[in-house]
């Protein structure tokens, strides 16, 4: 081994880890005992490791990212023979995610709509259980008034023929978003319960909602759903349905 | 035996995913959704995992998985063998190291190339032997190595150069 071989092995020592004990570096170490530049350059490159290691562990982790996981985390669906299911689905678990806690409060670029748009129609999408389980509009109401959440909301006439199943209460950015949950009466999937959802929040709760002056909703899909956009009065709605623009403005008259 | 709850797992890592994350993406928003897909992935798939022990190398390998595909990467990276790195480049002086603060180094090495920016990265964040990270890549030893000795040899011109480049977006606190 020379000079120039150890170097090279070297440079991918990580002293303080468990590199201390990997033998294929001890020769390396062992022959920059006999070699004072390397050995000065194996102390120099010890030292900047140690100093960079310390800088990259410090890259700030944003607030709220934790409570936002947590908070999102899905009840994975049992997979229990299907006789099972039923019960299970109306003993209703537990609420499920959602949410968004704290948000990226130095992310205020003209999409962040686009953001609570992506975040909420991927919480749909995903495996979840509704935190009630009712048809009863009023009842809906009532639980997201007692979750602090919209419960004052409109629904577009089209909405109304939708089979309500239920309801829960999420958070963007810290800030309660009510999520309704509807049955178009298509086929729905193994587990699920609802196939349309209705997100309803403060206009002040997201960055560039949707402009009053726009008559018509913004369209937009996230992955395989079509979504909705628009205000009204001081809330904003999105409404999201698996399928296409064509099939959701049935929902939107 | 049960594996560890959510909380804990959550709490035991969501940071240095985070860190890793941005170290891919270069933007928090991303970083952010990256992080929160993984511990998505966890809590839907993380009973499958039966050694306990394997936690930390299941998460970053989710984390680093979900990345290429949203990258759209259908092939992974094609293998490379240990070649030989210029040693004679000057080590990072550990004076000049010293000046940067987190974000700084961040902005360095996202300037690396990509294919080398993730060995890197856990080089510097994490404690993990060459074996898991090869785990984590889904490479072998020999190209985690190699891919490393380049990646800190861009590295460490770029800190030569002085030249940083832009950061990544800032975080929050």
């Amino acid at each position: 081994m020379n000079n120039h071989e150890a170097k090279q092995i070297l440079t991918l020592f990580r002293p303080g880890t468990a590199d201390e004990n990997d033998p294929s570096f001890d020769e390396a170490r062992q022959f920059a005992k006999t070699d004072p530049e390397l050995a000065q350059w194996l102390e120099a490159h010890c030292q900047s490791y140690l100093i960079l290691r310390q800088k990259f562990k410090t890259i700030p982790v944003p607030a709220g990212l934790k409570e936002q996981i947590l908070s999102e985390r899905i009840i994975h669906r049992p997979s229990f023979p299907s006789f099972w299911r039923t019960p299970l689905a109306v003993a209703a678990v537990v609420a499920l995610l959602l949410g968004v806690v704290a948000g990226i409060r130095h992310v205020n670029g003209p999409d962040r709509y686009a953001a609570y748009r992506k975040r909420m129609t991927e919480t749909a999408l995903r495996s979840y259980s509704m935190e009630l389980t009712s048809p009863d509009p009023a009842a809906v109401r009532n639980f997201l008034q007692s979750k602090n959440a919209p419960a004052d909301f409109s629904l577009p006439a089209g909405l109304r023929t939708a089979s309500l199943v239920g309801c829960a209460a999420t958070k963007w950015q810290g800030n309660p978003v009510s999520m309704i949950c509807f049955k178009t009466g298509r086929p729905l999937g193994p587990g699920d319960q609802s196939d349309l959802w209705l997100f309803v929040t403060d206009r002040k709760s997201v960055t560039n909602p949707p402009s009053h002056d726009q008559e018509a909703p913004q369209f937009a899909h996230v992955n395989k759903a079509a979504t909705a956009s628009w205000s009204d009065g001081s809330q904003v709605y999105l409404l999201a349905v698996v399928g296409d623009e064509t099939f959701l403005r049935k929902y939107l008259q | 035996m049960p594996g560890p709850d959510i909380e804990t797992v959550v709490a035991g890592y969501y940071e240095p995913l985070y860190r890793f994350a941005i170290s891919l993406t270069r933007t928090e928003a991303d970083a952010w959704d990256l992080a929160q897909q993984t511990f998505y992935m966890w809590a839907t798939k993380g009973h499958q995992l039966r050694d306990p022990s394997k936690v930390k190398s299941w998460l970053f390998t989710t984390l680093y998985r979900i990345f290429l595909e949203s990258r759209r990467t259908s092939t992974r990276f094609p293998h490379s063998e240990l070649v030989e790195t210029d040693p004679d480049l000057p080590v990072i002086m550990p004076e000049a190291a010293r000046q940067l603060d987190a974000m700084q180094a961040l902005a360095a090495l996202s300037q690396v190339d990509e294919v080398y920016r993730a060995p890197v990265s856990l080089y510097y964040m994490e404690d993990c032997s060459y074996q898991e990270i090869a785990d984590i890549l889904g490479v072998p030893i020999g190209t985690v190595k190699s891919r490393m000795a380049r990646g800190l040899a861009q590295l460490k011109v770029i800190f030569a150069d002085e030249r940083p480049g832009p950061q990544p977006t800032a975080t929050s606190t």
